[in-house]
């Protein structure tokens, strides 16, 4: 599904990812672990397409096809979806107008036929009820007004809807209480756990992988992967730290 | 005649661009005009035509609309040259309502065109009037309206000639109670000057003037709305936004003038510039001058760019980047075509603006 091969990227002159490389199949959910500063954000980034950054080594080869040569809603169009850590909110634009205008963009980039207005609200109601948000918050403008778990939410009903192979969670889980973070969680599983799709989670704390559990972990320290392993590895990072573990 | 045009050196005139209006004023219009059809709002109600400037009976159907000599008032340097031009009125007795949208279309086929016209409301009495502007050369309007206590005047303006200029201006004076809603769009490729000057004279009377300017390549738009409040308990309205691409220039000259005595005024703008490109130019000037002391003023004038952070949140979602861009202005601009009350003339507007941001490379 996804391989990333020796991946080098920087910012504003600064190198940040130093030789990554990383191999995701189909059905896998892969969990990326790390301290602050090792690069996690920018990964998710890098593979979005965000302006800004530099790839100065690597390739990234996403279902057979040159991610990186890729424009970034060409990358969401070919299945890509990027969960931000920071959603962005957008004054004048309701989330069904975004949402629509975004899976109609994807649709015709592809060559498929767009959805009808009502086949798309069936669609985004179906989505919200699962995440628990109400259709008026959905017609509200993108983000505005939403409390920081809302908009995480929101970040989960958006991938519902448009219903991607590959979704790349950066901190899905930060500035979520308890009973939030189980709602999300169950949303992951419920829309990305098939043979066909696979995740990239990204995160600080293993509370979320109590929700979704992955079938790999990896530890991300300096731009580099240190470390890979099994469930087990985010029991043992918990316990010990990242210190102990990627030294 | 020589023609005896304001120069950028008067204050009120620093952003205007008036050097093609000689050279238009001496050429002869084609009189071969390009589709009227499509520039007709779909609502029912009287119509009027004009073509460069003349009254077109045989595709009009001008219901309480009388046509004929009008004075402009006043001494505006372009009003004036209406002058001894034929023009329409409409007078409305007092407690009458027109219930059906009067729509009034006015294209030029080059040279330049005067129309004055006067709107009376009685008191009580209210009337909506849409105008659209279209075509090519100098079209230029001086628009005289006096509102009755208690009437209440609704009126939405498209300027979207395809090259040459349009030129307007109002004078609106408010009784006690009126109220006035109007919105304008400066959009098409043609430059323009938008003047108006409104008055508060009753109590309680309520203005609401503003719009959205359009403007790309080296079109400039320019308008210059004052709003000066005479009476106790008055409501003032002004919000624009102006769109500014390639090197074009738009221009918002806002001012609120609260006489001694217009206690308790309710004075608001708001003006928003959004640069599309670095190229281009917005200017901004509101102004408040205020004699009484009891009053509220508000007042907000922003120029920014479309935010990076959207645009890359749209793109992540699969959103192409010209029409993330067409998608952010549209909502940028929105807010000015709210206030339009009747639905078909609304959706008009905006649709306006669609095709504008469509063709918005």
């Amino acid at each position: 599904m996804l391989s990333i091969q020796n991946l080098h990227a920087e910012i504003d002159g600064k190198v940040i990812l130093k030789g990554l490389t990383l191999e995701l199949g189909a059905g896998e959910i892969h969990a990326i672990m790390g301290p602050n500063g090792a690069g996690k954000s920018t990964l998710a980034y890098v593979l979005g397409g965000r302006p800004g950054y530099e790839i100065t080594e690597g390739s990234v080869t996403f279902q057979g096809k040159d991610l990186l040569d890729m424009a970034p809603h060409e990358r969401a169009a070919a299945g890509l979806f990027l969960g931000f850590q920071y959603p962005v909110e957008i004054p004048g634009i309701s989330n069904v107008q975004f949402l629509r205008t975004a899976l109609n963009a994807q649709k015709k980039e592809r060559g498929e036929a767009e959805l009808s207005g009502g086949a798309f609200l069936k669609i985004a109601r179906e989505q919200a009820d699962g995440l628990g948000l109400d259709m008026d918050m959905m017609k509200r403008p993108v983000n505005v007004g939403f409390s920081g778990g809302e908009k995480k939410r929101n970040e989960m009903v958006q991938m519902g809807i448009i219903d991607p192979a590959l979704a790349v969670l950066d901190e899905t889980d930060s500035g979520l209480d308890i009973d939030a973070l189980r709602i999300v969680g169950d949303g992951i599983n419920r829309i990305m756990r098939k043979p066909d799709k696979a995740v990239l989670l990204i995160t600080h704390y293993q509370r979320l992988l109590d929700y979704v559990r992955p079938d790999f972990v990896h530890v991300l320290a300096d731009g580099r992967i240190v470390r890979s392993g099994g469930a087990d590895l985010a029991l043992e990072l918990e316990r010990a730290g990242y210190a102990g573990i990627a030294a | 005649m020589t023609l005896a045009l304001p120069t950028t050196r008067e204050e009120a005139w620093r952003w205007s661009d008036l050097t093609a209006l000689p050279a238009l004023a001496t050429q002869t219009p084609t009189g071969t005009p390009a589709a009227i059809d499509p520039l007709w709002i779909a609502a029912e109600g009287p119509r009027l035509l004009f073509i460069d400037g003349r009254y077109a009976a045989e595709h009009s159907t001008p219901g309480p609309v009388t046509l004929g000599p009008v004075a402009p008032a006043g001494t505006h340097p372009l009003g004036t040259l209406t002058a001894g031009h034929d023009g329409w009125t409409l007078t409305v007795p007092a407690g009458e309502a027109i219930e059906r949208t009067i729509q009034i279309v006015h294209i030029a086929t080059g040279g330049a065109n005067h129309v004055p016209a006067r709107i009376s409301l009685a008191d009580g009495a209210s009337a909506s009037i849409v105008e659209t502007h279209a075509g090519d050369g100098w079209s230029n309007r001086q628009t005289d309206i006096t509102l009755g206590a208690n009437a209440h005047l609704t009126r939405n303006v498209r300027l979207m000639q395809a090259s040459g200029f349009t030129s307007t201006r109002e004078t609106i004076t408010l009784a006690a109670n009126a109220h006035l809603a109007a919105t304008v769009l400066a959009i098409g490729d043609a430059g323009t000057r938008i003047d108006a000057g409104i008055t508060l004279h009753g109590d309680a009377a309520r203005a609401e003037y503003g719009g959205a300017l359009l403007s790309r390549d080296r079109q400039r738009h320019d308008a210059a709305i004052a709003v000066r409040h005479e009476a106790l308990d008055g409501v003032s309205r002004q919000l624009w936004r102006a769109v500014a691409d390639d090197r074009a220039t738009a221009s918002l000259a806002a001012r609120v003038e609260v006489a001694r005595g217009a206690q308790k005024t309710d004075g608001e703008q708001s003006l928003r510039g959004l640069l599309l490109r670095r190229t281009a130019t917005i200017n901004l000037k509101p102004e408040l001058e205020i004699f009484a002391d009891d009053v509220k003023c508000a007042h907000g004038a922003t120029v920014g760019e479309l935010d990076a952070e959207a645009l890359w949140y749209l793109a992540s979602r699969g959103v192409p980047p010209q029409a993330a861009r067409a998608l952010l202005t549209r909502a940028f601009v929105g807010d000015a075509f709210d206030r339009i009350e009747e639905e078909p003339i609304r959706d008009a507007f905006r649709a306006a603006a669609d095709a504008w941001l469509g063709a918005e490379a």
